[in-house]
């Protein structure tokens, strides 16, 4: 658990900071805030009650704080006590960290408050204070005697960091140029004083620069194994190996923050006006905002033959645990619950030792984790790193058995040594078991397999020579491995993975804390960062484009017109393995020759007839037809038994008509269809049948999708019910 | 229009309290596959029942009783192993079993009253109807395998030749009928016979439109060839079946065409100790899951308008044991039945319920709620279309082998969008395999889904001894993590080895090599998966209870004993050696209970022979503490004292965790629980 924390952010609101310095469009004032309010909404969005922030507003109009009755604490205002942070508190601020109209407000004056806030509400407790001071250094400071502060600063142990309005800095390469000489003074003073106690001084272009670089939150390492590592078996013999060792996460998928289901409260007349206004104090679950949760509400039902439409309703209390095994239900007793436990006990046994080279990386599952030695266990550590360095020196990899706790199931597991300098470990990943293996088959990719069994060297689905080589070239040539840039310049691996950050989990929370504090205004573009590993980066891509132009050349890829998929008279018609002419068996079967749908083979007999057919009447009559059979099957449905052949005819035929583009025949039949079940022609009760065509992705062709479908008026007032 | 509360009427409700299905909701990143997998299979088994099909092979081994079954019987234990296999892993697919070739016929139950059933499909016989099978399903199939009195009653072949248009067009009303709408559905045909109508082209013509009328409806024919090498007979597919099976699956007409070598005929007698059954068996598990992409169409762009079209699978995925759901115990009846669940929303404060139209998402902060419109959500979450999209290349050894998040997928090309697709891919795979190169790439799943950065590996095609593929050629997409989910290691020192312990380790590894040092994942069946199967499976059917699991995983002690013991031993005086020399060295005390320590190696800890609880003796008693958490000392003398209180939920927690200890998440109940433990520890003691 991460410890607690108690920050106090001075935001200088002096008349100064209107200015809208070097070019930049908006206020200093907002520049800054951009800053203060990104580092106060990460604070509110890890929810931690014991993340508490601080907000002090210097050189403000008014005054408040403990010290107001010295002229040195004149136009310091204590905004927010140090507390966890809301949203109602987020709104108040907006209100509170405005433009004033005065110059009067000493920074080294709001430190000290700032100290005594975090005397007050932390005293001797374990904390990490902080106080952050973002100003633009033009009011008046008195830098004289700063001793006692430093000591303070040190003696509490708060860290300082200020954060200036243009202040000079060398090292990311800032200077303003005819800097204003007070502000020169005091710039120096504030460094100074950094300096003395250990505080951080920067200037804000930078701060708000690497606003865009994601912070990685940092995870308390805990175990997810703890025991012995064992050759052999300790119980049965005395030859047995076994080691101390712990288990720690390595990979874990960081959460992105989820969204989750509202609805506008019934009790409130306009949800929106209220928003802004309401002082959330009263208010509790989500109401400041006007919205409830929205749950989903489980109800169960078994078969019963005497119910109507076949289903009883259940009540859940009435229900007991257990397993489907096939359609057969099986009830397991409170009592039994254990019996499907496969028992075990924990320990990380090895099986035996692989070939690292024969291992095949698509094997890996799950996430890894790493094994080190039982810390401040010496003797475990040279024990385990002896196994470490054999398996390093053998080019071998261990296979081991884990069971993590009492009665987890077994996993067999991956044992791979690394040693670096300082640091050396196993890092381990899950192998699949038996069950796991789905046999997929797939022809080879480097020849091709004729039915007779000769293997073809030369075929439309091999790459010939020239293709090869271009590829060769051009993958060489596309090389990242040494197209990075370390910090001295020097030549290393591109786009590390330690340099990558989440895309969506820092999109999410970069939109969740600007609509928190701008309530009202768009969403911001991602970070650059976010998207830069989306593209091939230019420089590269012009290096490799002499390659990349020969394998284009050589590949002759055709994109297959989107139109000529299933065209008629231009679709084949699919033909067996040897070949046979099936259409014309078809067309000598007596009983198609009517070219009548038996209703029995009404999906394959359709299909037959689409694909003959040369007019469009034939199309037609074919639909009509199938139409006709289907209407019957809803009609003639007992229950919901019919709807499965139903939806499928209807699939079919949307499938077919899709191919054939003609929308309008598909479009005509579901308008007919939906008429008929509104009215009831179709028998009572088929309001599921309805259900299923909406839901299915069976409505009318969109004329979006397929030029002379339906509009969108009226594709929704078909799903409409009324 | 109003939210009706139906569900699919073909979807088992295995997934309780989900939600909706038919929800296309994108926003839970981690529902991930199951979207693709809501389509379903039906298998419909077709057996030939005719004298030779029921004919013993000859030169079978009495004391292998699989050696001995005749084709037809060989073939319902296949099918009896299927059913069990998939009842399990596949609980909501359908399965069914059709004789034909019977004296006897049967079609549905209902025509037994009409008498009209044995007149439609003469010597068809139903033996299992089309439908998620139920206990009594396999009991009954069981029966049939196990008695032999039981099956041959109904075994009996037909005089008269079965009409094979006639079976075809049973099969289709079978499908139509009882499988409507499923995304995949075959029938799996056993036989021995290359030839049916032999003479007579007309009923063979038949029987090819009934299988084009089955292609037209979706249903693919598997074909189970059987030949006889005891009776000098070789199953010729060209004869005849060749004119009934076509070469793709045909809701999936991009499928690679099927490795026609793969299918051989099985051969009735046990050649090489393969008996039939074994075959079929192997032969039905390469095809028992339908082929199911996760994603096609999918825009693989190699380099700037260098695009081609690929598909992706899941070749390897951890099978888990289902989860409990609702059943329901009528009062009146000891039968249990299965519940269905039904979702419905509604708002928390009025209780009333929600249309979906009126849901809107929001995101918790700071104790209120932050939400966006649809449209600016679409907006946000939108970095592209869905796409594979090369940024560069990487040689393999810069993927460290910690870099793994999660499962990976494979991906094959596919010409569906892109003429030339197959030959670039190959070009591609082949200089990644020969160079050992990697590509890094940028991955969108699906429209809106998380963009996440890969790399792109070759994997070899494998091949049986057999020539059977075990694994196909491609690349595999393994997801990469980012900064933020890696974790640091925490602080240790390291103590490193010396040579002399090194050595003496090399040689204790070098002795248990695993067999031709690979890992091979069908050697080791799931074992807490197979204890629930055999577990539920016994309750279900009111069998016995089995007594013991099965667990392949377990190493083999006596082995690592007698292999590797003396080196182990060697290795453990050598550690105790070099252990001295490094305290010394180091200005380290010797503790004063010194054997707690890392191992104890076979006669070189004095503790060796005092048994079990010596080896719960762990950390250093009376070691420094602090980091270490409590040791098992402390929590000795401290629960002696009854004051096991004084430590942190954090400390007791950890320590707890070594010893496999359960407690609830309050300070008194874990205290209880160490208590607890240490009482009972007293009395083994």
């Amino acid at each position: 658990m991460a410890s607690k924390e108690a920050t106090v952010y001075i935001v200088d609101c002096g008349s100064t900071m209107s200015e809208r310095s070097h070019g930049r469009k908006q206020t200093n004032l907002d520049f800054a805030l951009e800053y203060v309010w990104d580092r106060i909404t990460a604070t509110v969005a890890t929810g931690r009650k014991t993340a508490m922030v601080g907000v002090v507003g210097l050189r403000t109009d008014g005054t408040r704080n403990d010290l107001e009755g010295e002229e040195d604490y004149a136009h310091i205002t204590v905004f927010q006590d140090i507390s966890q942070m809301l949203m109602s508190q987020v709104r108040k601020l907006r209100n509170d960290l405005v433009l004033s109209s005065t110059e009067g407000g000493d920074a080294i004056s709001a430190i000290i408050v700032a100290i005594q806030m975090i005397a007050k509400e932390c005293k001797k407790l374990k904390y990490e204070r902080k106080i952050v001071l973002v100003t633009d250094a033009r009011g008046p400071m008195q830098t004289d005697d700063l001793g006692d502060i430093i000591t303070k600063l040190k003696e509490d142990d708060i860290q300082l960091v200020v954060i200036g309005v243009d202040f000079d800095d060398a090292e990311y390469g800032f200077k303003e140029e005819s800097k204003d000489a007070t502000k020169a003074e005091n710039e120096a003073g504030l460094k100074q004083l950094c300096n003395d106690c250990g505080g951080a001084f920067g200037t804000l272009v930078q701060a708000v620069d690497e606003l865009g670089i994601p912070r990685v939150k940092s995870t308390k390492p805990v175990p997810s194994y703890k025991g012995f590592l064992t050759l052999g078996n300790p119980e049965l013999y005395e030859s047995a190996m076994a080691i101390d060792i712990e288990r720690y996460p390595k990979v874990m998928a960081a959460t992105t923050p989820s969204a989750s289901k509202y609805v506008v409260r019934s009790d409130m007349g306009d949800a929106t006006q209220s928003n802004m206004t309401m002082n959330g104090e009263d208010g509790q679950n989500g109401s400041y905002d006007g919205l409830a949760a929205v749950k989903n509400a489980m109800t169960y039902q078994v078969e019963d033959t005497n119910a109507p439409g076949g289903k009883r309703d259940v009540d859940r209390d009435e229900l007991s645990k257990g397993y489907e095994y096939g359609r057969t239900a099986v009830h397991i007793a409170e009592s039994d619950r254990n019996v499907t436990t496969y028992e075990t006990t924990p320990g990380l046994d090895v099986i035996g030792f692989v070939d690292k080279n024969q291992y095949e990386r698509y094997l890996d599952m799950s996430r890894s984790n790493l094994i080190i030695a039982q810390r401040n266990n010496e003797k475990a550590s040279m024990a385990l790193s002896s196994f470490i360095h054999a398996l390093y020196e053998l080019d071998s990899y261990g296979v081991a058995r884990l069971v993590p706790k009492e009665n987890k199931e077994p996993r067999t597991i991956l044992l791979a040594p690394i040693i670096e300098p300082d640091f050396e470990c196993l890092y381990d990943i899950e192998l699949p078991f038996a069950e796991d293996m789905r046999s997929y088959k797939f022809p080879p990719l480097d020849r091709v397999v004729t039915v007779s069994g000769k293997e073809i060297e030369v075929h439309r689905n091999l790459p010939n020579d020239d293709l090869q080589d271009a590829i060769s070239d051009y993958v060489d040539s596309m090389d990242l491995s040494t197209f990075g840039k370390d910090d001295e310049g020097a030549s290393t691996e591109y786009m590390p993975m330690d340099e990558t950050y989440a895309p969506m989990l820092h999109r999410i929370h970069q939109v969740i804390k600007h609509r928190a504090v701008f309530a009202d205004a768009e969403p911001p573009p991602p970070y650059e960062i976010l998207t830069r590993y989306s593209h091939t980066p230019d420089e590269l891509v012009r290096k490799a484009q002499p390659a990349l132009d020969r394998v284009l050349e050589a590949a002759n890829i055709k994109r297959v017109p989107h139109k000529a998929r299933g065209r008629r008279g231009r679709k084949e018609a699919p033909k067996p393995l040897s070949e046979l002419d099936i259409g014309a068996l078809l067309a000598q079967d007596p009983k198609r020759k009517h070219k009548r749908i038996d209703p029995k083979n009404a999906i394959a007999e359709f299909r037959q007839l689409i694909i003959q057919a040369e007019e469009d009447s034939a199309v037609r009559d074919a639909c009509t037809q199938l139409k006709n059979i289907v209407f019957e099957w809803i009609r003639h449905s007992v229950g919901n038994s019919g709807y499965g052949r139903a939806l499928e005819a209807i699939r079919v035929l949307r499938e077919e008509m899709v191919d054939l583009e003609t929308p309008a025949i598909y479009n005509e039949i579901m308008q007919e269809l939906r008429t008929k079940l509104l009215a009831g022609d179709l028998g009572e009760g088929r309001g599921e049948m309805r259900y299923h065509v909406v839901t299915k992705k069976l409505g009318l062709i969109k004329a979006s999708d397929l030029p002379g479908g339906a509009t969108d008026d009226e594709v929704s007032k078909w799903r409409a019910a009324g | 229009m109003a939210s009706l509360p139906y569900r699919d009427n073909t979807s088992r409700p295995s997934n309780y309290g989900r939600g909706d299905d038919d929800d296309e909701d994108e926003e839970e990143e981690e529902a991930d596959e199951s979207g693709y997998k809501s389509s379903k299979d039906a298998v419909l088994f077709a057996i030939d029942v005719s004298e030779s099909m029921l004919t013993k092979p000859t030169g079978g081994d009495d004391k292998k009783s699989d050696t001995t079954l005749s084709p037809t019987l060989a073939a319902l234990k296949c099918a009896y192993a299927l059913m069990q296999q998939r009842i399990m892993s596949n609980p909501s697919d359908m399965m069914g079993i059709l004789l034909f070739g019977t004296e006897k016929s049967k079609f549905q139950e209902g025509d037994q009253e009409t008498g009209r059933g044995g007149l439609r499909y003469p010597h068809c016989y139903i033996l299992t109807d089309l439908d998620v099978p139920a206990a009594a399903d396999v009991k009954q199939l069981r029966s049939m395998v196990e008695e032999e009195e039981e099956a041959a009653d109904l075994l009996v072949a037909s005089k008269e030749e079965v009409s094979m248009a006639n079976l075809l067009f049973c099969a289709n009303q079978i499908f139509t009928t009882k499988a409507p709408n499923f995304s995949t559905r075959r029938l799996f045909l056993v036989t021995d016979n290359d030839f049916p109508h032999a003479s007579n082209r007309d009923a063979r013509n038949s029987a090819a439109v009934r299988a084009k009328d089955l292609y037209d409806l979706g249903v693919t024919i598997e074909l189970f060839p059987i030949s006889h090498p005891d009776r000098g007979y070789t199953f010729d597919r060209s004869k005849f079946y060749n004119d009934i099976v076509y070469s793709a699956s045909p809701s999936d007409p991009d499928a690679p065409a099927p490795l026609t070598a793969d299918i051989k005929p099985a051969s009735s007698t046990a050649k090489d100790g393969i008996s039939l059954l074994q075959a079929l068996l192997s032969s039905v598990a390469s095809r028992s899951a339908p082929r199911r992409s996760m994603f096609s169409h999918m825009p693989f762009e190699i380099g700037p308008g260098l695009k081609i079209s690929v598909k992706g699978f899941i070749l390897i995925k951890r099978q888990e044991p289902k989860r409990t759901s609702y059943i329901y115990v009528p009062p009146d009846s000891d039968k249990p039945q299965i519940v269905t669940g039904v979702g419905q929303l509604v708002a928390d404060d009025t209780a009333r319920t929600v249309e979906k139209a009126e849901v809107r998402r929001a995101y918790k902060f700071g104790g209120e709620t932050v939400s966006f419109s649809d449209a600016e959500l679409a907006k946000i979450k939108h970095f592209g279309d869905p796409v594979i999209r090369i940024i560069g290349f990487k040689p393999l050894s810069m993927l460290p082998i910690w870099a793994q998040l999660k499962q990976n997928y494979f991906i094959y090309p596919s010409e569906e969008d892109f003429v030339g697709s197959t030959r670039v891919f190959s070009a591609l795979h082949q200089k990644l395999l020969r160079d050992q190169r990697m590509a890094i790439a940028w991955f969108i799943a699906r429209r809106n889904a998380n963009p996440t950065l890969v790399a792109l590996i070759p994997g070899r095609e494998q091949r049986s001894d057999e020539g059977e593929q075990i694994m196909p050629p491609g690349l595999w997409i393994k997801h990469l993590p980012f900064a933020d989910d890696i974790r640091a290691p925490p602080d240790t020192e390291v103590v490193k080895a010396p040579d002399p312990l090194i050595d003496a380790m090399r040689t204790v590894v070098q002795q248990l090599q695993l067999p031709k040092a690979v890992y091979d994942p069908g050697k080791y069946p799931n074992p807490g998966l197979q204890w629930f199967y055999r577990i539920l499976q016994a309750l279900a059917l009111e069998e016995d209870l089995p007594e013991k699991a099965e667990d392949k995983t377990l190493p083999k002690w006596k082995q690592i004993h007698k292999r590797a013991g003396p080196y182990v031993v060697e290795w453990g005086k050598v550690l105790e050696e070099q252990y001295r020399v490094w305290q010394k060295d180091n200005d380290r005390q010797p503790r004063i209970n010194a054997n707690g320590g890392a191992k104890r190696a076979g006669g070189a800890a004095p503790t060796a022979s005092s048994g079990r609880s010596a080896k719960k003796v762990k950390a250093d008693d009376g070691g420094d503490g602090g980091e270490a958490g409590i040791t098992d000392a402390e929590m000795r003398a401290a629960f002696a004292k009854d004051a096991v209180g004084k430590f942190t939920v954090a400390d007791l927690k950890a320590w707890m965790q070594g010893k496999g200890i359960k407690a609830g998440t309050k300070k008194a109940e874990i205290v209880d629980a160490v208590n607890g433990w240490h009482e009972t520890k007293m009395e083994i003691d």
